[in-house]
């Protein structure tokens, strides 16, 4: 489904990502963990097609169309969705008209009519119990005045109303109590199918005991430096980084 | 060569752009421009490009006017017990208004539109009285090089309520100057709603200028909304000479291409216990330029005055300015004033989370548009006439 070839990317004159490589097959679901500042989210920002990041060299395919070619809001049309690290407030936007222009912009993009106002109300109001989002949250302005746990529910409320093919979630366990992890994994792992493919960037262990990874890689100054399966993240948590670091130094 | 101010006279001079409050709307183009008034006998008729009622589907009392002349037979005066809407030129005897602001004797605008005024709104809501529809003055520049000297007067008795709409419009090869000022004065207890839009076609030089004073307990709402317009400056002035009053006044303005346009408000609290709110947003798009100036005057005797000012500007494109300024004089210790002017770009975070939802730029663009204006719109309280502004302000920008 998605394939990434030596990718190089960078901020300013910033080299972020220096030479990734990453292919993920439909219905799996792999984890990516790394230390602070090894790209994990630029890697997620440049796969949803932010401009402020330049790709220098390498490829990204999903199945088989050319995402760096395309602009965010078209990428997203294909099937790419971002649950952001840090979901943006905008005032004055409702968060379900939002959605429905989403949807809309999609299904005009697949030749379909705009979406009947019942069946919308009634995606909503099932994509809404599956995340456990709050009717009253639901109706405000998108993400104001959210908590931070709020706010990753709602970008997973964005997910399973969008239905993507590929699904990047950028730390999306931070800021959740144990309780809301419980639920938003949940609404992950009910989502997953064989057609549908997860990126999951995470710095905790425990969010993987929730969704269980195929494939677990290692981010470290812009690049795989270390892929395994779940285990790895068991290794992660007991032992920490450095060990990475220095047989990548041998 | 015969200029401006050969045609017209005048003891002040025009402004230039030494004087501080016309520094950013040079007017240089205007005065070297040859005008005239409109001598044509009125016909009955008024324009194939534009309807004598603006706003579809708006129920309102209509007065229309031509190039400064009043339209009998396109007009629509209420008779209604203790209320008094007709065209200055039929008021006569002790009624005739005499206008008490200085604007004439201060500015070179002021004056031409003293000197050469011609017709205009004359309101009077007797006590207690409450209109049941809005009047809508509906003024048309058609023609080239046509000066019009509008001028309305509205007087609102104790406990009255009135809702006036000021719309101004031009047809696409009209040029010239549109030079109106309106003065009310607002009773104790009553309630004065005025929106002002001017949606102008063509090359209009725009001077409006609103005299507003706010007696005791009296409520003053306004929006002033710049939808279309060559070069457009809007002049306000509420002054609040009783205690309690609440002033609340709004804008919005959009401008392209290389149009101007130009906002100057003075909130002057000159008694205890007054509020006002205070809220402008502009876009500038293509090369336009803008220019906000807001003055908030609180005197030493307006105790307990709470007075909050806010200016909010998207400059969309590279090519387009805006330069806002915001003033307050404050001389009172137990007030409450806050004021906030930002001048930025469009919310690149929020146009990239819209984006990454499916949504493309344009699209994007429009909902973050929409709800800026939001706070500025939705408080207008006749549906049709907002509506009418979000659907020009749509066809105009492509949303
Ligand atoms: N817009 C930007 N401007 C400048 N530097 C940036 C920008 N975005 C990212 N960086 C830098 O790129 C590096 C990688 O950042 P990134 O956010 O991808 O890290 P991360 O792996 O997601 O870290 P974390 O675990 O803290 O979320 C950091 O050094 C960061 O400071
Ligand atoms: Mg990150």
């Amino acid at each position: 489904m998605l394939k990434i070839k030596n990718l190089h990317a960078k901020v300013g004159d910033n080299e972020i990502l220096n030479g990734l490589n990453l292919e993920v097959k439909p219905g799996e679901l792999h984890a990516i963990m790394g230390p602070n500042g090894s790209g994990k989210s630029t890697l997620a920002a440049v796969l949803a097609g932010r401009e402020a990041y330049e790709v220098t060299d390498g490829m990204v395919e999903l199945d088989g169309t050319d995402l760096l070619d395309l602009e965010a809001s078209d990428r997203a049309r294909e099937g790419v969705f971002l649950a952001f690290q840090y979901p943006i407030e905008i005032p004055g936007v409702s968060n379900l008209n939002f959605m429905k222009a989403a949807v809309n912009a999609k299904r005009a993009h697949q030749g379909q009519p705009p979406i009947k106002a019942k069946d919308f109300l009634a995606k909503v109001k099932e994509c809404s119990s599956l995340v456990e989002l709050d009717g009253k949250l639901r109706d405000r302005s998108v993400n104001e005045g959210f908590s931070g746990g709020e706010k990753k529910r709602n970008e997973i409320f964005q997910m399973a109303i969008l239905e993507p093919k590929l699904c990047v979630l950028d730390e999306t366990d931070s800021g959740l109590d144990i309780d809301a992890l419980r639920v938003v994994s949940k609404g992950v792992n009910a989502m997953r199918s064989k057609d549908r493919a997860f990126i999951v960037i995470t710095h905790y262990q425990r969010l993987l005991d929730h969704i269980i990874p195929d494939f677990v890689h290692v981010l470290s100054n812009g690049r795989i430096v270390k892929s395994g399966g779940k285990e790895l993240a068991l290794e992660l948590e007991d032992k920490g980084y450095d060990w990475i670091k220095e047989e990548q130094n041998a | 060569m015969t200029v401006l101010t050969d045609i017209f006279k005048s003891t002040l001079p025009p402004p230039t752009r030494k004087s501080e409050r016309w520094k950013y709307s040079p007017i240089s183009k205007l005065l070297n421009s040859t005008l005239s008034t409109d001598s044509s006998e009125i016909d009955g008729g008024f324009s194939n490009e534009i309807a004598p009622n603006p706003v579809e589907g708006l129920e309102a009392y209509r007065l229309v006017f031509r190039n400064g002349k009043f339209n009998h037979s396109l007009s629509d005066l209420p008779i209604a017990k203790g209320v008094i809407c007709m065209p200055q030129s039929e008021v006569s005897g002790e009624d005739v208004p005499e206008f008490k602001n200085t604007y004439s004797k201060t500015e070179w605008v002021g004056e031409l539109n003293e000197s050469y005024h011609q017709d205009g709104l004359f309101l009077k809501i007797d006590r207690n009285i409450k209109l049941d529809r809005p009047v809508l003055i509906h003024h048309l520049t058609d023609g080239k090089d046509v000066a019009s000297f509008p001028r309305h007067f509205v007087r609102v008795e104790e406990g009255g309520e009135v809702d006036v709409v000021v719309w101004s419009s031009s047809t696409k090869n009209s040029s010239g100057m549109y030079n109106g000022i309106l003065e009310a004065s607002i009773a104790p207890n009553a309630t004065l709603t005025l929106e002002k839009v001017c949606n102008e076609d063509g090359k209009i030089y725009h001077f409006s200028h609103e005299n507003i004073i706010q007696e005791r307990d009296s409520k003053f709402k306004m929006h002033t909304f710049t939808v279309k317009g060559h070069w457009v400056r809007n002049e306000l002035e509420i002054i609040s000479r009783g205690k309690g009053t609440d002033s609340i006044f709004n804008g919005a303005f959009l401008p392209t291409g290389n149009e101007h346009v130009d906002n100057h408000t003075t909130m002057d609290h000159t008694s205890t216990d007054g509020t006002s709110s205070e809220l402008y947003r502009g876009i500038m798009y293509g090369t336009s330029t803008g220019v906000f100036n807001g003055k908030v005057f609180v005197r030493p005797d307006a105790q307990r005055t709470n007075a909050f000012q806010q200016n909010t500007n998207i400059v969309a494109d590279r090519g387009a300015s805006i330069n806002a300024k915001p003033e307050l004089e404050i001389y009172a210790d137990d007030v409450k004033c806050s004021h906030g002017c930002t001048v930025g770009q469009f919310d690149l975070d929020a146009l990239f989370y819209l984006k990454s939802r499916g949504i493309d730029e344009k699209a994007a663009k429009a909902l973050l548009v929409e709800a800026f204006l939001a706070d500025v719109i939705s408080s207008v309280p006749c549906t049709e006439l907002r509506e009418e502004i979000m659907k020009i302000y749509k066809e105009r920008h492509g949303w």
